[in-house]
């Protein structure tokens, strides 16, 4: 039940690692520390406004939107069309500036939000919820509904799509690339944000969060598909269920009683293994040698 | 100019022939680092030469082959608790803990490498991204190896302590050597055809996975003897030393800077990263991943191919500025 | 010492589209066969397959005894067979000579030779295509139709015994034609079985013997170049039903035009 949960923020993750990938062709390293900035927004706004943390999904996806375009059409652009490996170290490199400034403003001690109902559960067919969690799990399934929309009715959302399919045709017919990918990438940034402003309702946060979120993603965008919104749900909730299950296994190695809890870095790195070895579908030939 | 290079055996692939020199004349002249019997100069340049072997193994599979791990750090950390697991089973010689810590490390590339370097690329470079973190937290829960705690190694007594630098020198002046001779060979081709079109390495003969292998195997046994060196060099090791981010992420940052797919790079690299880390680390504490991390985004912006290649280049400031545009969108 | 291929009922699906479906001819030792047919037909797929780069879902690749449709990629070289590809595919970083190189290293009989003999073997085959002038330039400075040339090298490279050679021609124009098509004939004249992918007929009707035509992943047409491009069927796959329809009419007309005149003799026969 954890598991399914935790996969709808996953999938939103994933969702916007997947719209830059495909679209853009960049795998952003730098994903996971723009779910950590979000969720330090909110984690701002809450200690210091006492904004509720529901209310600052939308601030945290514009504050997000607004880095991501920054980076892309200042930093990003000028080596977009690069072979794929340079904007990798290029992200690679902002991750850590990111995550190194983080530090230093909000230093390395971790942080949670307290709300009035952030312990309250129901419980359901004998388990028990935390209301956080399920109200977590609806807003992702709102706003994939939502992001699915925009991107197949608005003219932005189909300016995208054609960038997408064909760069040259897509410039013919009046679009602006450079625009489009700041775009994207910022929708990517946004989406990222909205995510960790769901993770701070219910775990808590520091600087370092966000790498498992950038493995997860990766490993959620190799089940599911690349590009497609709905197979990123897909995956993030499968993904989630399994490391769920993972993670609650116990075993002992030489007389040493090992949890699959504090070993939750090593399970994901696996779970991501054997997600490549099994399932490099969808991407068949352009993942596998 | 290049009939000759050729003769000599240095092509296109080798890098530029005069930084090599240079690179080889440095080396020769950290050897006399011990005769000043300074200990801090000694740390630092160990340091720098423990860097340099990491970066080069970093070299092999990210420059040359073209294929970017972020897991590298694993090599080192193994390496270093090779030697911990020796020392504390009563083996002090240095030479077994480099020996069993490329082995090991060889057979720990060569068994992972089959999973993970069929993957093209990218894909590759994010599988790696876990193997530091997941390699790090399985010693961590292991109380055989010291957990948390760690490892505390045996020394050679104060008077011989020059020794861990002079090995240190000869991991590093292996690693250099290595990769000059790997990249005069068909092995060496063999990476690089591999990192321009691996489709077309493979129309030519080339199983691309097996050489992909090969590398980071290679790569893998650099950064390994300098982890085997550095453990009872630092007499201390945990998971959180061996397996720091910088660890990580230094050799990669220097083999940009100095010269990606080149001889002479990674050593050029470290001594200037790693020197500028050092002053760094005196004056502002902590911000040295922010330094690297700002490093890294500033090389790839605007030398991405490294100072040796800007060394190299033809046409001066207005080529240079003419390579910065070429990717835009 | 030269085999046969044999292509045997291959098909290639991928996803929900036959790509190639149920095509077999056999190409003899020491011919040149053309492969021709309308974008889309399927063509640099049996180029991938014959060089190992798909394996086929049904059917199988013979070359003489052997079956090679299992083969990796870089396992074909070695059984003597060659490729270029229809997108040239050198290695930037390196030198002409380098690119050249390195198929003479890993090639067939690459085991035995040396980086030197392989440099030197390259330098002979670049004399062959005429890029010896650019030998030491970065391959990423070459014009189209050296591109094409070092692909060319690069497969000769391997000593092949067959050489399959995907729309080689593609970007050329009048002048670069001929001398590719002289190229050819040059490298099919020290025995190398050719198989030629291309679009420009009259590039095909000069050099094949044979030619085999695909349409939608079938074979519609098999024999001399002649009968291949005015067979009906073959027209149609290209031009399309009304086009042929026309020609039929056309002829149909002549027909009774040459039937008329043999009957009505002139009046002062």
């Amino acid at each position: 039940m954890d598991g399914i949960l935790a996969g709808g923020v996953l999938a939103i993750v994933a969702i916007g690692f997947s719209l830059v990938w495909g679209i853009m062709n960049i795998i952003n390293l730098a994903h996971g520390a723009f779910v950590m900035l979000g969720a330090y927004v909110t984690y701002e706004l809450y200690a210091v406004y006492h904004v509720d943390p529901f209310l600052s999904l939308p601030v945290s996806f514009v504050v997000l939107f607004a880095i991501g375009y920054a980076v892309q059409r200042w930093i990003i652009n000028w080596v977009v069309r690069a072979p794929i490996l340079t904007t990798f170290l290029l992200t690679f490199g902002l991750s850590l500036l990111i995550v190194n400034v983080a530090l230093i403003i909000w230093t390395g001690d971790r942080r949670g939000i307290e709300t009035a109902y952030s312990g309250t559960n129901f419980t359901l067919l004998g388990v028990t919820v935390p209301w956080v969690k399920l109200f977590t799990l609806v807003a992702a399934l709102v706003i994939t509904g939502a992001l699915q929309l925009w991107l197949t009715r608005s003219k932005t959302g189909r300016a995208i799509r054609a960038t997408a399919m064909d760069i040259g045709a897509a410039q013919l017919s009046g679009v602006r690339v450079a625009r489009i990918y700041a775009i994207v990438f910022g929708l990517g940034a946004g989406l990222a944000g909205v995510a960790g402003t769901l993770i701070a309702l219910s775990s808590s946060i520091n600087p370092n969060m966000g790498d498992p979120f950038l493995i997860s993603a990766f490993a959620v965008c190799v089940l599911g598909g690349l590009g497609s919104v709905q197979g990123a749900l897909i995956g993030g909730l499968v993904y989630g269920v399994i490391q769920a299950v993972a993670t609650s296994v116990q075993f002992t190695v030489g007389g040493q009683l090992i949890s699959g809890s504090g070993l939750s870095d090593a399970v994901a790195f696996i779970v991501l293994l054997l997600v490549l070895i099994f399932r490099p579908t969808g991407i068949m030939g352009r993942a596998v040698a | 100019m290049n009939a000759a290079l050729r003769s000599l055996g240095l092509s296109g692939i080798t890098g530029n022939p005069v930084a090599f020199a240079v690179a080889l004349a440095l080396m020769a002249l950290l050897l006399f680092v011990p005769a000043a019997h300074n200990d801090y100069f000694n740390l630092v340049f160990r340091n720098i030469l423990m860097y340099a072997a990491m970066a080069y193994g970093w070299n092999l599979i990210g420059g040359y082959t073209g294929y970017v791990s972020f897991g590298n750090v694993a090599f080192f950390g193994i390496g270093c608790y090779c030697s911990g697991v020796l020392s504390t089973h009563g083996v002090d010689s240095l030479l077994a803990d480099v020996a069993l810590a490329v082995a090991v490390n060889a057979l720990f590339a060569n068994l992972l490498g089959r999973v993970v370097l069929r993957l093209r690329g990218p894909y590759f470079g994010i599988a790696t991204l876990g193997i530091g973190v997941a390699v790090a937290e399985i010693i961590a829960n292991l109380d055989a190896l010291g957990g948390t705690s760690g490892l505390a190694l045996h020394q050679v007594d104060e008077a011989h302590f020059g020794v861990y630098y002079y090995a240190m020198w000869l991991v590093a002046l292996a690693s250099m050597l290595g990769t000059f001779f790997i990249t005069r060979s068909k092995v060496g081709y063999a990476f690089v055809a591999v990192r321009e079109n691996e489709d077309a390495a493979a129309a030519l003969g080339i199983p691309a996975t097996k050489y992909k292998i090969r590398a980071w195997m290679l790569g893998a046994m650099m950064g390994a003897a300098a982890g085997a060196v550095f453990a009872p060099a630092n007499g201390f090791i945990d998971p959180s030393i061996t397996f720091s981010p910088d660890s990580n992420v230094f050799p990669i940052v220097m083999t940009i800077l100095g010269g990606i797919g080149t001889v002479a790079g990674p050593f050029i690299g470290a001594l200037i990263l790693a020197g500028v880390n050092e002053l760094l680390q005196r004056y502002i504490v902590n911000a040295h991943t922010l330094f690297f991390g700002t490093m890294i985004v500033l090389v790839v912006l605007l030398l991405p191919r490294g100072l040796v290649w800007l060394f190299g280049l033809r046409g001066g400031v207005r080529a240079w500025l003419r390579s910065l545009t070429a990717y835009r969108a | 010492m030269s085999t046969p291929l044999r292509i045997a009922g291959v098909g290639m699906r991928f996803g929900g589209l036959w790509a190639l479906n149920e095509v077999s001819f056999t190409v003899e030792p020491g011919t040149i066969v053309g492969l021709i047919g309308p974008n889309g037909s399927g063509k640099t797929t049996l180029m991938n397959v014959i060089s190992g780069v798909f394996k086929p879902t049904k059917g199988d690749v013979f070359y003489g005894e052997r079956r090679i449709a299992d083969v990796p990629t870089h396992a074909i070289c070695r059984l003597g067979i060659a490729r270029t590809f229809q997108i040239v595919k050198p290695f930037a970083a390196l030198t002409v000579r380098e690119n050249v190189a390195v198929g003479a290293m890993y090639g067939r009989d690459g085991a035995k030779r040396s980086t030197r003999a392989s440099f030197a073997r390259a330098d002979e085959l670049l004399e062959t295509v005429g890029l010896a002038r650019v030998a030491g330039r970065p391959a990423s400075e070459l014009t189209i139709p050296d591109r094409k040339r070092l692909e060319v090298a690069k497969a000769l490279a391997l000593d092949p015994e067959l050489l399959l050679l995907d729309e080689v021609m593609a970007g050329l124009n009048a002048t670069e034609v001929d001398e590719a098509l002289d190229l050819l004939r040059r490298v099919h004249a020290r025995g190398v079985t050719l198989i030629v992918v291309e679009h420009l007929m009259k590039a095909i009707v000069s050099i094949s013997q044979r030619v085999v035509v695909l349409a939608e992943g079938k074979k519609i047409a098999e024999g001399s170049p002649s009968e291949v491009l005015s067979a009906p069927n073959v027209i149609e796959a290209y031009l399309g039903s009304r086009w042929a329809k026309r020609q039929a009419e056309l002829r149909a007309i002549d027909d009774e035009r040459r039937v008329a005149l043999e009957v009505e003799p002139p009046e002062d026969a």
